[in-house]
């Protein structure tokens, strides 16, 4: 056929509605996934800048040397922005007798790359944000400073061999995270000053930093380029802020299943409008033999016309793709308080090249089968419509899908847990809503005749029921699977950090003083974590071997991982706090008088070291060797105190400790402090309610971002549904003709239409909670690595949903065959 | 000229059923001549119109030889067939076979468009117009008539100036009356045209207006 007459045909199929529900449904795929995707990749930007404030930076490199200028270089190079800090303890003084220890971060014009500074003219006040840093001379201190060296704006006060005047109350800064206990209160310097202070000697213990700023790629290369080992680590969001880490890991894999989701779903769309539209052309196709026209020529055209729609509707669903994300961004603009990065382009690549397979392997195969048609289906109706090559036309939505989700996800992994899933779903359901169809006979006996029409219906249709109640079933089952993460990945991360999750740690309390700060708290603040005692040390030996050689030898971990050697926080307990769990090896007895350790499973696994050995400690210039008995496993993002290494209570009875704790401040509360730190002006307190509020901050955003992306999939699963209603209309439409023609009343075909997608409903809903349960049972253990939970309500809503959703809907896409006279309905037979 | 436009030679065709092999035709020997009309008679189910479908190249016998205007049929693919079908055979058929998405005057345009025809459009108008139906062109077949669908079929039917022209029962879902000016108007345009007509029918009466009649019973011709 040529070309004009193919178009020609296209054109008169779209005006008589026949290519619409195949357009609108690749036009729908193409849609959802590009605004899906674009969304989902703005958002994924804006959270990893959002999240880079935690570094004030994108990256940094960080090291006990200074940065080679060879660095620098590279990074200019390559357009990335940077700048230098250093991070070391120093001692203040305010007068002769009145000093701090304080940790000093020396900064330079630049910083910080990610985020703000905030600024105030009184300790313990919120602030404000500034662009500026300190002037040269001059320094900006932590609120708790200004009670314990008892000073003022304005005052100066030594660093070394420098006087400095003391600027502005530091109240935030974006990189306060990291490690929590080796955080002495802030003094903030410009990095020019620190050659006054002559501080820095060999051997002094100052950390470098040089802050990196661009592009994922650009710095990915830079990361190779460099040579970073041994002295040099590379740190991103990830091993700076595990909580921040994890939440957006998990979100990220939520947001990709949503989007794969959403792909399949409209796979299915799109593969269900094709095959309605070829069968609507198998008379069309035989006549067209009869006429003379060639398989050849059949084939030819329908190629041409499926790519003109794909064409068309590439384009139409890629200008509504992104339009729905900007409604989508227009309308969470007051909600999702990120400015978004503008998307790249490959959610528009994606949403081309999913148009492309699903028009490829979803809509192909069934016109492909077209050609077979015999002509003398013109003469005899039943022939010539041989079933089109099933294994063609599954064979070629599996690869599409399973290329689709490969790429989609960039996983093999995730693609293989839901190919596995789906095809475990599609053989057990398969086998369930065949019983479902049998029982539903057996109930029709008995039912009145609307009910017995709607069910006999139902199994006189079997097969193409079964498959219905195994789409309805699954598009509402991959809904389910949605809803129910979201529910357990929400309530996870807000069981991680509950509203009155301490914000504030209390260090270097001495024994004398925990009644009375006890009591204090208890007085002011509404929550009060435990009181742990604590010891500074570190491992000197395993084994009888040098911690040095040990290390070297059985530290599995490059980079960041923890070491050997570090000194640590040390506590010791009779019982196993809270929120661990002993995963290797058995919690001592309350009575225990033998020196032994219990280690963090993943600390212990990263050194190499195994249940009977033995530790020597330096702690406090005492020797101390214990036994390691058991591994325990904890919550790093909890936000409690978490210590590698606890100690039995025996072992550390010689050794002079100090208390820490923990406790909850309201924010109109701060002033508090103050009070708290002229009464005990010895101990250190840690204030991490910024650091709280910006991981909740993130999270809520997150969960935002994961609602959004299920009502999107929510709308390709209604898509599913109006689709397979309307692959059944043709069937339907002919059934009620002849029940009609036989003096059936509206009434009564309305009825068991009602009935029958009630039903249908109900049964697909069954389908879809057993489904959905395993899945998510499965998905939470393996990949989420979350507790699994079965949910009973589910049980007797899904069905009721499912039969309202699909009564609603399928009454919604009949209506005109209930309402078209009876005449009309015979004649739009032919 | 008394040339045979179609030939076949002890066509059979077997089917396989749950019950074992169903003989639909039984050898059958037919001549039929160019300009001739004929009609093939015979109960429901005695294989009128599967033989028809395989004279008109339609579907393959399971034996035998069919040829049609000096193709054999039966050596042909159904590539070739449908070529033959193209230039050499008109069909009617008892449900119309229109396309309900296309247009009265589009559907008689169709076979002539997919031979690549130019003309296509005022041909069919001239047809349409000749079956009666000049003022419904831009009709879609459910907005017509049985009556009125089948003239369409036939104005289709002649588009391209057949070799043959093969009618299954073209009155068999019409009226008496209409049926009867079915028929005047296919024996009409017959003529005009000078084409050999098959006319399947168990109407004798309408098979005695053809100038000769086969009668088939369980798939033999028994006159
Ligand atoms: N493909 C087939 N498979 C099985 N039986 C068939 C097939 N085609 C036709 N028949 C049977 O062959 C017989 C003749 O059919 P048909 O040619 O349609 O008869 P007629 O047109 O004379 O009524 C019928 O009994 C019909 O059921
Ligand atoms: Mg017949």
């Amino acid at each position: 056929m040529n070309l004009r007459l193919v178009m020609r045909m296209a054109w008169r199929d779209w005006r008589s509605g026949e290519l619409g529900l195949l357009l609108i449904a690749l036009i729908l795929a193409i849609g959802t996934v590009t605004s899906v995707s674009l969304f989902v990749d703005r958002l994924h930007q804006a959270l990893i800048s959002e999240s880079a404030n935690f570094l004030a930076a994108d990256r940094y490199i960080g090291s006990s040397r200074e940065i080679p200028e060879e660095f620098r270089v590279a990074a200019s190079a390559r357009g990335i922005t940077f700048t230098d800090t250093m991070l070391f303890p120093s001692m203040v003084f305010a007068s002769d007798e009145v000093n701090q220890l304080v940790s000093v971060k020396a900064v330079a014009p630049g910083y910080p790359l990610r985020g703000v500074l905030k600024i105030s003219d009184e300790p313990f006040t919120p602030g404000e944000v500034t662009l500026e840093l300190p002037e040269l001379g001059e320094i900006w201190l932590d609120s708790r400073l200004f009670p314990s060296l008892g000073i003022s704006l304005g005052d100066t006060v030594e660093v070394g061999f420098a006087e400095l005047e003391v600027a502005k109350v530091l109240t935030r800064e974006p990189d306060r995270g990291g490690s929590l206990f080796d955080l002495g209160p802030r003094l903030l310097m410009r990095i020019e000053d620190v050659p006054a202070t002559e501080v820095v000697q060999p051997g002094s213990r100052i950390s470098y930093r040089l802050l990196l700023k661009g592009d994922d790629s650009a710095l990915a290369e830079l990361k190779d380029e460099l040579p970073l080992k041994p002295n040099f680590r590379w740190v991103s969001i990830r091993e700076s802020s595990p909580a921040i880490g994890s939440a957006l890991d998990r979100a990220e894999s939520f947001l990709l299943l949503g989007g794969l989701l959403g792909v399949l779903l409209a796979g299915v769309a799109v593969a269900l409008s094709a095959h309605r539209y070829a069968r609507r052309h198998y008379d069309h196709v035989g006549i067209l033999k009869t006429l003379g026209a060639s398989a050849n020529q059949i084939l030819g055209g329908y190629v041409v016309l499926l790519t003109a729609v794909g064409a068309v509707s590439v384009v139409l669903g890629l200008a509504g793709g992104g339009a729905i994300h900007m409604i989508i961004v227009a309308l969470l603009g007051s909600l999702i308080p990120i400015d978004l990065p503008m998307p790249s382009a490959r959610p528009f690549l994606l949403g081309s090249a999913t148009g492309l397979i699903c028009a490829l392997a979803f809509a192909l195969p069934p016109l492909l089968h077209l050609k077979n048609i015999s002509p003398m289906r013109v003469l005899h109706r039943d022939l010539g419509s041989a079933p089109a090559s099933q294994y063609l036309s599954y064979g070629a939505a599996a690869a599409g899908s399973l290329f689709l989700l490969i790429w989609y996800s960039g996983s093999l992994w995730l693609t293989a847990w839901m190919l596995i899933c789906t095809g475990v779903a599609l053989g057990v359901f398969g086998m369930l809503a065949t019983l479902l169809l049998r029982s539903g006979r057996v109930v029709g006996m008995q039912a009145g005749s609307g009910w017995r029409l709607a069910l006999a219906g139902l199994q006189r249709r079997h097969r193409e029921n079964v498959g219905q109640i195994l789409i309805f079933g699954l598009a509402f089952m991959l809904l389910l699977i949605l809803l129910l993460l979201r529910t357990s990945l929400i309530d996870e991360w807000r069981s991680q950090l509950p509203e009155n999750a301490p914000n504030h740690f209390v260090l270097n309390v001495t024994p004398e003083q925990v009644d009375d700060l006890s009591a204090m708290l208890a007085e002011h603040s509404e929550q009060q974590g435990g009181i742990y005692p604590m010891v500074r040390g570190r491992v000197i030996e395993a084994n009888g071997v040098d911690a040095k050689t040990w290390e070297d030898e059985h530290r599995s971990m490059e980079g960041p991982g923890p070491r050997l050697r570090s000194e640590r926080n040390l506590t010791w307990a009779a019982k196993l706090p809270d929120d661990n769990t002993v995963v290797k090896g058995t919690w001592w007895d309350e009575n225990e008088t033998r020196a032994l350790a219990s280690l963090e499973d993943d600390y212990a696994e990263a050194l190499g070291l195994e249940i009977g050995d033995t530790l020597r400690f330096d702690v406090a210039g005492q020797i101390v060797d214990v036994e390691i008995t058991n591994f325990r496993h904890l919550e790093w993002e909890s936000m409690r105190p978490n210590f590698f290494i606890i100690f039995s209570p025996g072992a550390l009875d010689q050794i002079p400790a100090t208390y820490m704790t923990s406790f909850f401040l309201a924010p109109e509360k701060k002033r508090f402090l103050n009070t708290l730190l002229s009464e005990f002006p010895t101990i250190t307190v840690i204030e991490v309610d910024a650091l709280i509020n910006q991981v909740q901050s993130i999270i809520e955003r997150v969960t935002q971002a994961v609602e959004l992306v299920l009502s999107l999939v929510v709308a390709s699963g209604c898509l599913v549904l109006i689709a397979s209603i309307q692959a059944s209309r043709d069937t339907r439409m002919a059934e009620h003709a002849l029940i009609r023609t036989l003096g059936g009343s509206r009434r009564l075909i309305a009825g068991s239409l009602a009935g029958e997608f009630a039903a249908l409903g109900f049964f697909a809903g069954i389908v879809a909670v057993v489904g959905s349960e395993f899945t998510v049972a499965m998905l939470q253990t393996q990949i989420f690595d979350l507790p699994m939970r079965i949910h009973p309500w589910l049980w007797l809503v899904a069905p009721l949903a499912g039969s309202l959703l699909i009564l609603v809907v399928g009454l919604f896409g009949t209506r005109s065959l209930v309402s078209a006279p009876p005449m009309l309905v015979l004649r739009g037979l032919n | 000229m008394n040339r045979a436009v179609i030939r076949s030679e002890a066509i059979a065709k077997v089917v396989p059923t749950v019950e074992g092999e169903l003989t639909i035709l039984d050898g059958i020997d037919l001549e039929i001549n160019a300009g001739e009309t004929l009609a093939i008679v015979g109960a429901s189910g005695s294989g009128k119109t599967t033989l028809l479908g395989i004279l008109a190249g339609l579907d393959l016998p399971t034996g035998g030889k069919v040829f049609l205007s000096d193709n054999e049929l039966t050596m042909m693919d159904e590539e070739q067939r449908a070529k033959v079908r193209g230039e050499h055979v008109g069909f009617v058929f008892q449900t119309f076979q229109l396309l309900g998405s296309l247009t009265a005057l589009e559907n008689v345009m169709l076979p002539r468009e997919l031979r690549g025809d130019a003309n296509a459009k005022q041909e069919a108008m001239d047809l349409l117009t000749k079956v009666g139906l000049g003022e419904r062109t831009t009709h879609y077949p459910r907005q017509l008539s049985g009556g009125e669908q089948q003239r369409v079929a036939i104005a289709r039917a002649f588009a391209c100036q057949p070799t043959v022209l093969f009618a299954d029962e073209p009155t068999g879902n019409l009226d008496t009356a209409t049926g009867q000016k079915i028929i005047d108007l296919i024996f009409e345009l017959n003529e005009e045209f000078a084409t050999t007509l098959v006319l399947v029918t168990h109407d004798e009466r309408l098979a005695s207006r053809c100038q000769r009649t086969v009668v088939l019973d369980t798939g033999r011709i028994v006159s």
